[in-house]
């Protein structure tokens, strides 16, 4: 389908010097400041807090509309939160143009996390019926999803009718895409949807991205690290050198405890070396084994011979937590302990004998093979 | 049938002369409704009867045994429980024996090894033997064996492999040798286009494959559609690739066949089906032969040749014959593939054993009639609150502690649970009281595993900027993709569901020194075991690029063997002439009446 943008745009000349305008102050001249957290929004909010806009250098070329500046938002002792923009575009399909307003908002890292509706201009779908409560909610989902399809299909791919199969009909549709586009976008509002995700997902991301990353300093790498915003926890990890790893170890066994499985991944894939070799250093992560994933299991064990036998001895309790292959590692490691340690013993017998575990039998196999 | 009646005083103790007989599943005259499963021969010992009915009981397998002695005869059988817990087994069978069933009921124990089936009185020679299934959910029997005596066989895999070659007497080596010019391992789309390159090229070719249809991945028993451009072999590539598809579609019938067909129809190709290489011998870098069995009687046959293309997918006869070979993801500063944007999930700070997962598709139709399913408790705990009535590529399993050849037998398995237990939930919603299973696979489509050292290693910076070789034989356009598992990013999601992260490319080409191996002299590689990193497999895994692959060593291998020279030679010696030979392929060949 061919897209039709119009150039000349009713509101055009009289919108974009008006929002220059109020840019940074409103109509009335007090400074501009964001006290309310956004109508859709995935972040944490802080209530009570007030953001306000500090220009930068940064803005977002719509076509036919020129540049929209973006702002960083910041709390009263200039901490940078946020960057926002005011976006006004034009969404075009089959020749007709309408303007969709937006007022966006990303993350210190460039990713998108919310937006507010414009007062008085609803968001409208090709029909022009207005979006209900769920198609905005819809929106910032498909918003939130920086992976989504729209990112690597070119507008026409999207609304291409799909070749019937011959053997079964509707089911066969070729290629999954056309079901995917339609669970993820507003039906109805395609070109709105790709127009919004554009913009949001566009190379400005990786720009703010860069303009934080030359502000970034000890006072925003803690409080990344503090925040329970998984992907500026793993900023934060990333930019730790071994001394300030020892600095934080009480908030790295916290994130590692409660983070999401990448994050913890990450965490124990770079420990320096210093904490597989201090007991005191270890323990906490070991401490987490029964609440963190499989995969954070695993690479947990993958330290198994430098833990201290007092550790050995609590996993002997969660053996059956362990995966075959786990337990297998497990075994091996203790498999000079057994003698020397009652516990353990009681534990693998434990184990073996409830007759109610998956890998019962591999504890079973390996007590026999010691006798 | 094969089976072999033994007198044998193997229990030093006893001092006792035994009566013993050993009957591989596999080898039943009649399998009924069960399936041969040789996915797993490395891991567990032996090909296996599978009974995959998807929840409906299979017809009974059936086979003659002749006794050579009268008397009563303990009968123990080689199975497992394929998921132990709080439930009933999923996978329970019986033996029958002349009509009778045996006391105990089986598939109910905790990993591969020994059940006691029950006592049968034999008084004539010719008896019958059936295996019952009983709830249609993969109940698998590997073996059965009849003893005199009162010990039971060993379970553990180092003491079975030695007890199982005292039982059959098998000598050491196979009986038959064959030789040709070049043998392929892997009948998917690059040993496939391997195997036609190099003869019409006047090759004398052995392809040999453990499944009874060509294509791998792309066959009607796995059915992935095949992406990726065709490069310079369009004309061969068109004889096995597929169309475009939904994965799982039982479309997939139909480019079987002219597979197939076009594969059978050169005469110099000896086509292997259902023979699964066990074995490749190297002295001084350089493969003898590789050995294989057919996958159900036994049998066993030697190849031997100059040349070998290993398109196993696993890279198994590289790694039997001592090749350099990787596994997992390098550390994003291995060689500099960083996708700053996906981070870890992109290419780890640390190198780790990750790779893409396997998939099992699937799918199911609307009844005409309200269709049960029964209650799948073993399922739930992989598929939870997930209700789906079909499964896409979307639907892949990989964790770090199970590794992709090792652990295919849990990883094709936990699939299962996930399909089944998503099918179920689906069917206690309203709208699907019809849907009935259709098609379920048992095989694993993987994406990744060992990956064959060559010469030249292909990476992400390769397809990023498009660098061109002389040696380029394959090229491609398409996006390098590669997977993750989402429960990464959030453990509410199930773990059999993955993410694409795709990276668009110019187009990129894959020098042939990637297809050779690097320290085993006479070995190519075509496929997913192709010289490569795990990011740079992202983009060429797909199977018309494989293809590609297989069509370029095919050729490469009629230069190896005009000129007596190895793989590495085409390269330092012969590199115009192979080009030549490359670029002809794009240009349809004219008819010698028209010369």
């Amino acid at each position: 389908m061919k897209i039709l943008i119009v150039i000349i745009l009713i509101c055009g000349l009289s919108l974009m010097p008006t929002q220059k305008m109020i840019r940074n102050y409103n109509i009335d001249g007090q400074k501009r400041a964001l006290t309310k957290k956004p109508e859709y929004y995935a972040m944490e909010w802080q209530d009570g807090i007030a953001l306000y806009n500090k220009p930068t250098s940064y803005f977002i070329e719509v076509e036919t509309m020129g540049n929209q500046n973006v702002d960083m938002l910041v709390t009263d002792l200039q901490r940078p939160v946020l960057y926002t923009a005011d976006i006004c575009t034009p969404v075009c399909a089959d020749g007709e143009c309408r303007l969709m307003y937006l007022t966006l908002y990303w993350n210190l890292l460039g990713s998108y996390v919310g937006y507010d509706k414009v007062e008085g201009q609803s968001l409208t779908k090709h029909d022009h019926v207005e979006f209900v409560d769920q198609d905005y909610e819809k929106l910032h989902q498909l918003l939130l999803d920086d992976n989504s399809i729209l990112k690597r299909r070119k507008i026409d791919e999207l609304v291409s009718k799909p070749k019937e199969s011959d053997i079964d009909g509707a089911d066969a549709i070729a290629g999954a895409t056309i079901t995917e586009v339609k669970e993820s976008v507003v039906d109805g509002a395609l070109y709105s949807c790709y127009v919004a995700w554009n913009i949001a997902h566009g190379p400005i991301k990786e720009e703010l991205q860069e303009y934080t990353a030359a502000l970034f300093d000890n006072e925003l790498k803690r409080y990344m690290l503090m925040s329970n915003e998984q992907d500026y926890q793993m900023y934060a990890l990333n930019s730790l050198s071994e001394s300030e790893f020892l600095e934080y170890k009480d908030r790295i066994a916290q994130i590692f405890g409660e983070s999401i499985p990448l994050v913890r991944t990450y965490i124990v894939q770079n420990l320096p070396k210093l904490f597989w070799q201090t007991e005191d250093l270890q323990i906490p992560f070991w401490e987490s084994f029964a609440e963190v994933d499989i995969n954070t299991r695993s690479l947990l064990l993958n330290h198994i011979h430098e833990a201290p036998v007092n550790v050995l001895v609590s996993l002997g309790r969660n053996l059956e937590l362990m995966t075959k292959n786990q337990l297998k590692l497990y075994l091996e490691a203790i498999e000079k302990n057994v003698s020397t340690s009652p516990e353990i013993n009681a534990q693998l017998l434990r184990f073996a004998e409830s007759g109610n575990h998956t890998y019962g039998y591999i504890v079973t196999e390996f007590l026999e093979d010691l006798e | 049938m094969k089976y072999l009646v033994l007198i044998l005083c193997f229990f030093s103790i006893n001092y006792m002369i035994s009566q013993d007989m050993l009957l591989e599943a596999e080898s039943f005259d009649d399998k009924g409704g069960w399936v041969v499963d040789p996915q797993f021969i490395e891991q567990m010992g032996s090909s296996y009867l599978l009974a995959h009915g998807m929840g409906e009981p299979v017809k009974n397998a059936k086979t003659e045994v002749n006794f050579k002695k009268d008397g009563e005869y303990k009968v123990w059988v080689r199975t497992k429980n394929w998921v132990p817990g709080e439930w009933k087994a999923p996978g329970r069978f019986q033996i029958k024996v002349n009509g009778l069933v045996l006391e105990n009921t089986l598939g109910l124990r905790s990993g591969w090894g020994w059940e006691y089936a029950g006592a049968v009185q034999i008084t004539n020679k010719k008896n019958t033997l059936e295996l019952v299934d009983l709830t249609g959910f993969n109940g698998r029997c590997d073996a059965i064996y009849f003893t005199t005596s009162d010990v039971e066989p060993p379970s553990s895999m180092k003491k079975l492999a030695t007890w199982r070659k005292t039982v059959v007497m098998e000598p050491v080596a196979p009986k038959v040798t064959k030789k040709y010019d070049l043998v392929v391992v892997g009948g998917g789309i690059a040993g496939c286009a391997a195997a036609i390159a190099a003869a019409e090229e006047g090759l004398q070719v052995a392809l040999i494959h453990d499944r009874p249809v060509l294509g791998g991945n792309a066959s009607s028993e796995i059915r992935v559609h095949t992406l990726g451009i065709y490069g310079n072999f369009e004309r061969i590539l068109k004889k096995l690739d597929t169309e475009h598809y939904p994965n799982g579609s039982p479309e997939a019938h139909k480019d079987q066949i002219k597979r197939d067909n076009s594969v059978k129809s050169y005469e110099n190709i000896s086509l292997f089906l259902n023979w699964r290489a066990y074995d490749a011998k190297a002295v001084e870098n350089k493969i003898n032969y590789v050995d294989a069995r057919q996958t159900a009687t036994g049998e066993r046959i030697r190849f031997e040749a100059p040349l070998f293309v290993d398109s196993t997918g696993d890279g198994w006869i590289g790694f039997w014959a001592g090749a350099e070979f990787s596994y997992g993801r390098e550390s994003v500063d291995k060689y500099g593939e960083e996708w700053k944007e996906h981070g870890e999930l992109w290419s780890p700070k640390q190198p780790d054993n990750a790779v893409m997962g396997s998939s099992v598709l699937w799918r199911s139709y609307e009844a005409e009639q309200v269709a049960q399913f029964p209650e799948v408790p073993w399922a739930m705990p992989v598929a939870r609150d997930y209700a789906k009535v079909k499964g896409e590529w979307q639907w892949e399993f990989s964790r770090n502690d199970l590794h992709q050849i090792d652990d295919a037998e849990e990883i094709r398995d936990h699939m299962l649970r996930a399909i089944y237990g998503s099918f179920a939930n689906a069917k206690k919603q309203p709208e699907n009281a019809n849907r009935k299973l259709e098609w379920v696979s048992y095989l694993v489509g993987k994406r990744e595993s060992r990956r064959l050292v060559g010469d030249y290693i292909f990476t992400l910076n390769d397809a990023k900027t498009g660098r061109t070789f002389t040696d380029g034989v394959v090229e491609e356009t398409r996006e390098v993709d590669v997977h993750y598992q989402t429960v990464l990013e959030d453990e509410k999601n199930p773990d059999f569901i993955s993410e694409a992260l795709f990276y668009k490319t110019p187009k990129y080409y894959i020098p042939y020194r990637s297809l050779y191996s690097k320290n085993i002299n006479n070995l190519f590689m075509a496929g997913r075991n192709f010289s490569t990193s795990h990011v740079g497999l992202g983009g060429p895994r797909v199977m018309r690029t494989t293809g590609q692959m297989g069509a370029a060593v095919g050729f490469a291998a009629s230069l190896c063997k005009k000129y007596d020279v190895s793989p590495r030679d085409i390269y330092t010696g012969y590199l115009n002439e192979y080009m030549d030979l490359i670029e002809k392929q794009k240009y349809t060949p004219i008819p010698d009446s028209k010369k």
